[in-house]
């Protein structure tokens, strides 16, 4: 069942336009993450979600309703926002209570989901501190406490975990996906870091310029991404032009690879540093491969290697001898390799808007 | 020297100095001498007999309560009128930035111009009474009239761009998120305003009430010019001691008045600290 809709949302300040018509859709229960640096319209989006922002054109559908209209309050969406705000002039308990006091929750109740909450976000004794009194990745704690004791049709995320340190941003990010298997609150997360949103969403929404690129699950997008972007965004990628006949394919200097998807003549393939292997070798093959510069990752090797023109990265995991630059090296390149499209995404105008 | 700075029982007075030194001096010197001296007679015995007129004489007793009066009166009228200003000025509309600097302008206008502004204005016969009298209309008398009238209207024209000032900053400086936060949890804009931003607020607007309180309690030129004849405030009665030559009664009015004027802030100050823990009493269990 469909949770939420976003329907063509557009957003224009005077004459530039922010989003292009955007759509997505969030599952019951579903956990969708939209990725993209920053500048790329996700923030507009999602004040547009919030009711904080009105959007220019197009529709949001939340559990069948339409909710763009509608002022924040009676939206029925919890936030958590990167910055916690927390009502610093309240206790935790307080901040709690409060958006249930708001909706005139009964007292049982209250007491019962703000004791829930608590005991899910491990906040338990700390009722009576005031925010200033927490350490940043309690704060945090609290603002999704404090969200999720709301039980709402959908829970949203700005960036909430880009204000900790790595460590405790790493806890958190493994936190919040066992929370979410518990709860199952339908979720729309935003975020610029892309490890965090390959390791915690069932689908990845990839934003860019106000559009959105491509979507898919995190291991889809990574494996076979379709756009040139999302191949560069999520993780770090080789973009190669190939010369495609069928499901062969000649990279410039000749050697053969295998692709995923049929093409003719000038094509792009993206290929995962960690999927070529390197070699050393001696004898100058039909691809005269040198190694132009190595660094130590310590779990792996990065190699840049050179090409005639072009300049390959190249991962080795394990603790191997390195190669030393200026050797030759032999290059395989891994089967189906994902021939990305070069269109871009078309700018569909609605009808009522053109008129 | 360097001896004398690594003692640090005389170091410490020393850095100090500059500081409390001149406090002590400017402002502790001044308030000792009218404390003595409004303990003395002529003949620099001791007495109370100053203090003892100020709480019997019908006209002084009267003179402290229209203090105080005018120092509350205008401060609350203000306030009603800065905190709906702070909001306006916050949103954006067209002429926002000219309006911003507009509203400042009576901040450089001296009280004595005011007050005679407020009569050219509003006194019977004054220009908004022969604006309305074509009409029919006439003004209530609200130039030195019995409630002090004019008073209020004069201290509130040059109160409201401070108190503004103060309080638009005070909201301000609330994060954004917070208020969308309280929007996203339930709360209309109305019950975000009254629950989480002038709790958040209260420190800025207590600085501008007790800071516009008194300046209005202590002015002279205003109630001077435009209060009336009947009820003047202790600065009014100070002034005329004082050129009667009765310094030792001008000093004892002036304790009194500061003295009220520090009372009421400790009560002020009780209030307001109470209704904010209301909200976040509690550290550590």
């Amino acid at each position: 069942m469909t949770m939420l809709a976003i329907t063509d949302i557009t957003k224009d300040y005077g004459a530039s336009r922010a989003l292009h018509p955007v759509s997505l859709c969030v599952k019951k229960g579903e956990f969708v993450t939209i990725l993209g640096p920053s500048g790329c319209g996700k923030s507009s989006l999602l004040r547009i979600v919030m009711g904080i922002s009105q959007q220019s054109g197009g529709e949001i559908r939340l559990a069948g309703q339409r909710i763009d209209m509608l002022p924040p309050e009676r939206r029925d969406i919890a936030m958590v926002f990167q910055s916690y705000a927390l009502f610093p002039h309240m206790t935790v308990e307080q901040n709690l209570r409060f958006g249930l006091r708001m909706k005139n929750v009964p007292k049982v109740e209250q007491q019962r989901r703000i004791a829930h909450a608590l005991d899910i976000c491990t906040l338990t004794g700390l009722t009576a501190r005031m925010p200033r009194q927490l350490s940043g990745g309690q704060q945090q704690r609290v603002a999704l406490a404090r969200a999720i004791v709301m039980q709402p049709n959908l829970l949203l995320f700005d960036e909430p975990l880009s204000n900790l340190d790595a460590k405790l941003r790493d806890t958190l990010r493994h936190e919040l996906v066992a929370l979410h298997r518990r709860i199952g609150a339908t979720s729309l997360y935003v975020t610029h870091d892309q490890a965090e949103a390959m390791a915690m969403s069932d689908r990845i929404v990839v934003m860019n310029a106000g559009r959105v690129v491509e979507i898919g699950t995190p291991l889809e997008l990574y494996r076979s991404p379709k756009q040139a972007f999302t191949a560069g965004f999520l993780g770090q990628t080789n973009l190669l032009a190939v010369t495609a006949s069928g499901r062969q394919g000649q990279l410039p200097w000749g050697q053969p690879v295998d692709l995923a998807t049929e093409a003719m003549g000038p094509a792009q393939v993206s290929v995962r540093p960690e999927s070529i292997g390197i070699r050393a070798c001696d004898h100058v093959s039909s691809a005269p491969a040198t190694v132009a510069g190595v660094s130590f990752m310590g779990a792996s090797a990065l190699y840049t290697v050179a090409v005639g023109e072009t300049l390959l990265k190249v991962s080795q995991a394990g603790g191997d001898a390195l190669i030393e630059p200026g050797r030759t090296v032999e290059l395989t390149f891994p089967d189906r390799l994902p021939v990305l499209e070069d269109r871009v995404i078309e700018d569909r105008v609605p009808a009522r808007e053109a008129a | 020297m360097p001896a004398l700075l690594r003692d640090h029982r005389l170091l410490l007075p020393l850095l100090l100095a500059p500081g409390v030194g001149y406090l002590l001096l400017f402002f502790g010197g001044p308030l000792a001498s009218a404390l003595i001296g409004s303990l003395r007679l002529e003949d620099g015995s001791f007495t109370l007999a100053w203090y003892v007129r100020i709480f019997t004489r019908p006209s002084m007793l009267r003179g402290l309560g229209t203090s105080i009066y005018y120092g509350v009166a205008p401060v609350v009228v203000s306030l009603l009128v800065s905190v709906p200003l702070s909001l306006a000025i916050r949103r954006h509309f067209v002429g926002r930035k000219l309006f911003s600097g507009l509203y400042k302008l009576p901040l450089a206008v001296p009280g004595i111009i005011v007050g005679l502004m407020i009569i050219v204005l509003f006194e019977r016969g004054g220009f908004i009474d022969r604006a309305v009298a074509p009409l029919g209309l006439g003004l209530p008398k609200l130039v030195r009239d019995d409630w002090g009238v004019g008073v209020i209207l004069a201290s509130v024209w040059k109160q409201i761009p401070f108190m503004t000032l103060i309080i638009t900053s005070a909201f301000a400086a609330i994060p954004e998120d917070i208020r969308f936060a309280g929007r996203t949890l339930g709360a209309s804009r109305l019950a975000t305003f009254f629950l989480v931003e002038v709790p958040l607020a209260m420190p800025g607007i207590t600085a501008a009430v007790l800071l516009t309180f008194i300046g209005s309690m202590g002015s002279y030129a205003i109630p001077d010019i435009v209060g009336p004849p009947t009820a003047r405030p202790l600065s009014v009665l100070m002034v005329n001691e004082f050129n009667q030559g009765r310094f030792p009664q001008v000093f004892a009015m002036g304790m009194v008045l500061s003295a009220f004027a520090v009372a009421v802030l400790v009560a002020y100050y009780t209030l307001t600290s109470r209704i904010g823990d209301a909200h976040g009493r509690g550290d550590t269990k």
